[in-house]
């Protein structure tokens, strides 16, 4: 089915031709993100949930849930970032090392959604998705810290490590048959996995022996980042909130000593990936001042959350700006909310309602969403 | 006269701490609230339609009241004032009387959380109701709020009077606010108490508000109880004398 009509026609004006009212559209039946396009700006596309629960066990955010559960269907709005986003993924040269795509903006104006809409169309395209819904949950609030097997410098934490196993294998489950580990990995006097075994194994063995864990997502990460050069797959690493890497940490050790980041063996491995000494494949990644340690509220530039470490780590990227909703994409989401009857309130469809709403969410797509939510 | 019959039943307190007077509505001539303005000060005008008017279409009388406001003494507006479509007085009232401390601004969000989780609950019964009863199902949390108080207002209401020695009670017509009043703090003191301390305020009010509106629950309990009580002491309906 093609695409709707866009929202303003231009009609010459003739006497006989009658003037159509630009109808405001909010939905496309156009599910393919690869399909996307100016046209489709400011219009919602449904994501069927069978695919949802595949390729996002985690990652998005908790408010986006609940409606999805409220209104028995997930609606992402194609909007400007992420098509060029998406543009940029289309042309991508695997020949070349991976380009690193940093979203960001103020908070609340749709950075994790973008990154979620360019999973599902690296998803749909059989990409390999290596997806860290939120970089700041490893680095705060760790109940179980352990002294890590590999290296006694570092530290592990089994319980981050393998709840993020269980959503890697939900949603790369037909890849870890296919590829092939590289090394010979001993895990202790009773157990190894020997070269050649499917990385599947490693995953099985990280969710098994939860002490193991995050020596396992080092090694599927490693493993990734060195077979993504030959052709087998197209990677695709996407993190939020990834300033979290080069900040501060809240862990301590047991003599109320602070952790760097770099202590902590997920992040050391994390930050290896981030390097654009591989190709064949790309980098999207989020800044994130909501979960972040220690930065200021009204924070949201790449130095100011990156930090002199994390810029230069990240130096080269293509940078894109998320910002709030134009005044077109913002009428599309009141009349997505009205059709689905979320606004029950009898003065909301009115004019002055409608005014009311944009003063008070200022177009921000995160208020606007918490204000519609009790209206 | 008044004043000094007033000054003797205030005198009364000391007897009986916590009684409601009944006697408040000797003479209503005193005032026993007062207001920092003297009398001169006027209320102010809050219509933002009044003040859109252009210049040219006022009436004689408009202009000349307009003039005459140049002159006088106006008092501030209340800092609850707004102009709002969305305002609601019931839920101003409600959220007033949550507040502690003045912590309005905790009072707000339990009531729009409140509100949330009523539509949200709404919303599932719907998705998952038959055709007919897809039209029954009310989704409009503001609808079923109203609803809610309605259903929990009293009709009549028992009044403690003095008489011999004893307070009898005696049952009495209310007004309308009283009633309303009753309804919110019955329905308040329900949520704060009966409830167990892991379960948040905004879960158990939506859950006591969708119960008020089905006509079910401990708060249309306790106003079916104070009309069995009062229909009890019928006996004693003679005691009131206003």
């Amino acid at each position: 089915m093609g695409t709707q009509a866009p929202q303003s026609i231009d009609v010459q004006p003739d006497n006989q031709v009658p003037v159509e009212r630009p109808r405001t559209i909010s939905r496309t039946n156009e599910t393919d993100p690869a399909q996307h396009g100016e046209q489709h700006e400011g219009q919602h596309y449904s994501v069927p949930l069978q695919d949802l629960k595949t390729v996002f066990p985690h990652g998005l955010p908790p408010r986006f849930v609940m409606q999805v559960k409220t209104f028995g269907e997930a609606c992402l709005m194609v909007r400007k970032p992420a098509l060029e986003l998406l543009h940029y993924l289309k042309n991508t040269n695997f020949a070349y090392p991976a380009v690193r795509y940093v979203l960001y903006g103020e908070r609340g104006t749709g950075k994790t959604l973008s990154l979620c809409h360019a999973i599902h169309f690296c998803a749909k395209h059989g990409w390999l998705i290596l997806h860290i819904p939120d970089a700041h949950l490893w680095v705060k609030n760790c109940r179980e810290l352990l002294q890590s097997t590999y290296n006694k410098q570092r530290f592990d934490q089994p319980l981050e490590a393998s709840t993020w196993l269980k959503n890697f294998k939900i949603t790369n489950e037909h890849f870890l048959s296919q590829i092939k580990v590289q090394e010979k990995y001993i895990w202790n006097k009773r157990e190894s996995t020997e070269k050649g075994s499917p990385l599947g194994e490693v995953v099985e063995q990280g969710i098994t022996r939860v002490k193991n864990a995050t020596d396992a997502v080092g090694i599927v990460l490693k493993e990734l980042k060195r077979q993504s050069s030959s052709g087998l797959f197209h990677l695709l690493v996407a993190v939020d909130g990834v300033n979290a890497l080069w900040g501060r940490t809240t862990l301590k050790r047991e003599d109320k000593s602070p952790i760097a980041p770099e202590e902590l063996a997920l992040i050391y491995n994390l930050r290896k990936m981030m390097w654009n000494d591989w190709h064949g494949g790309a980098i999207v990644l989020t800044l994130s001042q909501t979960g972040s340690l220690f930065k200021r509220s009204k924070a949201y530039l790449p130095h100011e959350l990156l930090g002199k470490e994390g810029f230069d780590a990240l130096d080269p990227f293509v940078p894109i700006l998320v910002s709030n909703y134009n005044l077109k994409e913002f009428e599309s989401c009141i009349h997505y909310y009205l059709e689905n009857s979320w606004l029950q309130h009898e003065k909301a469809p009115t004019e002055e309602g409608k005014k009311e709403l944009l003063f008070l969410s200022n177009a921000n797509p995160a208020q606007l969403e918490r204000l519609c939510a009790y209206l | 006269m008044a004043a000094s019959a007033l000054k003797v039943v205030r005198s009364w307190s000391g007897l009986a701490p916590g009684v409601t007077f009944a006697v408040w509505s000797i003479p209503r001539q005193t005032q026993v609230r007062w207001s920092r303005y003297s009398p001169e000060f006027r209320d102010p005008l809050t219509d933002k339609e009044h003040y859109r008017k252009p210049v040219a279409g006022l009436t004689e009388e408009e202009k000349y009241e307009k003039e005459l406001k140049k002159t006088q003494l106006i008092k501030a507006a209340p800092t609850t004032t707004t102009c709002s479509v969305f305002a609601d007085p019931v839920i101003s009232k409600f959220t007033n009387m949550m507040m502690k401390g003045g912590n309005k601004i905790l009072a707000r969000s339990l009531i729009t959380q409140t509100l949330e989780a009523v539509k949200r609950k709404q919303f599932e019964k719907h998705r998952t109701a038959s055709a007919e009863e897809q039209a029954i199902i009310e989704r409009n949390p503001y609808i079923i709020f109203h609803q809610a108080l309605k259903n929990c207002e009293p009709v009549i209401g028992l009044v403690p009077i003095l008489r011999g020695g004893h307070f009898y009670q005696v049952p009495v017509p209310l007004a309308d606010q009283r009633r309303r009043f009753l309804a919110m703090k019955w329905m308040i003191t329900e949520c704060r108490e009966h409830k167990h301390r892991r379960i948040l305020m905004p879960e158990k009010l939506s859950h006591e508000l969708l119960q008020a509106f089905h006509n079910q629950g401990p708060v249309i309990k306790r106003k079916q109880e104070m009309h069995k009580m009062a229909e009890a002491n019928r006996a004693l309906a003679h005691y009131r004398w206003w």
